[in-house]
């Protein structure tokens, strides 16, 4: 996989991470089960870790892309893109090199990311 | 969701080897048959979700869990560790019965939310069944699993 996607889909879990976390209504349900929520600020220094790791053209694009849509990468099902739902050209949706080139949906933007099926 | 309709044999390990934290969500993990990209950025995840507070929720059960760009629907791994796991329990017991939940980020967070309460809810009524210790196929703990579910 890509070094750089590596990195921004650990952002991207862990930005989901965090906002679970501060919802309220999440941290009822899992303090119903069972589970402690007691280190977010971890959660955040990790996030600025990786947040470093990123080249500066592909942080920028990752600021404008959260700030936009909230999320960085969008998963590729069915050649779907799960970001904006539009259907991936096929010239990079049938390409050898997915997930190992950094492709970016031509519709919305966003970081695409082949789940394994 | 029911358990038993979700867990498959071949993510079910009954003889966990793994003796520490870390080597436990590893041996979980691989359970799922992901690519090893995938494999890597889902552990990440996981230790990541593991700092934020254990999960292990006592009666020597553990529920490590987290949404993942990584998998494309809810993916269920059980594994039983006979000699059992310390996994920062509150109750300071080891960890024997571990199952891994691993939902994509898509979808309403409120349903992941629900079948991480029935798999706790299960995971309880399995830790306290006598009958688990006996077990030694995969099959045999999805019979009891569906059984403890009905």
């Amino acid at each position: 996989m890509n070094p750089q996607l590596q990195v921004l889909i650990a952002l991207q879990d862990i930005l989901l991470l965090i906002r679970d976390s501060k919802d309220p209504s999440s941290q009822r349900a899992m303090d119903k089960i069972g589970f402690e929520l007691t280190n977010i600020e971890s959660l955040e220094a990790t996030k600025t870790d990786l947040e470093r790791q990123l080249k500066p053209a592909i942080r920028s694009e990752y600021t404008r892309a959260q700030q936009r849509y909230g999320r960085i990468v969008a998963p590729v099902i069915n050649s779907i893109c799960y970001g904006c739902f539009v259907k991936i050209p096929y010239a990079i949706d049938g390409a050898d090199d997915r997930n190992k080139t950094l492709y970016r949906c031509e519709n919305c933007g966003m970081f695409l990311y082949w789940v394994d099926k | 969701m029911k358990l038993s309709e979700t867990i498959t044999p071949g993510r079910i390990n009954l003889n966990l080897t793994a003796t520490t934290r870390e080597t436990v969500l590893e041996e979980l993990v691989g359970l799922l048959h992901l690519k090893p990209s995938a494999r890597k950025a889902l552990l990440q995840t996981l230790q990541t979700r593991e700092e934020l507070g254990s999960t292990a929720v006592g009666d020597g059960i553990a529920i490590p869990h987290c949404r993942s760009l990584v998998v494309g629907e809810v993916l269920v791994a059980v594994g039983r560790s006979v000699r059992g796991v310390s996994f920062r329990a509150s109750d300071r017991r080891r960890v024997k019965l571990f199952f891994l939940i691993v939902a994509p980020p898509a979808g309403d967070p409120g349903d992941y939310l629900i079948i991480l309460g029935s798999v706790a809810q299960v995971a309880r009524l399995l830790a306290k069944d006598r009958r688990l210790k006996a077990i030694t196929t995969a099959q045999h703990f999805i019979s009891l699993v569906k059984e403890l579910e009905e």
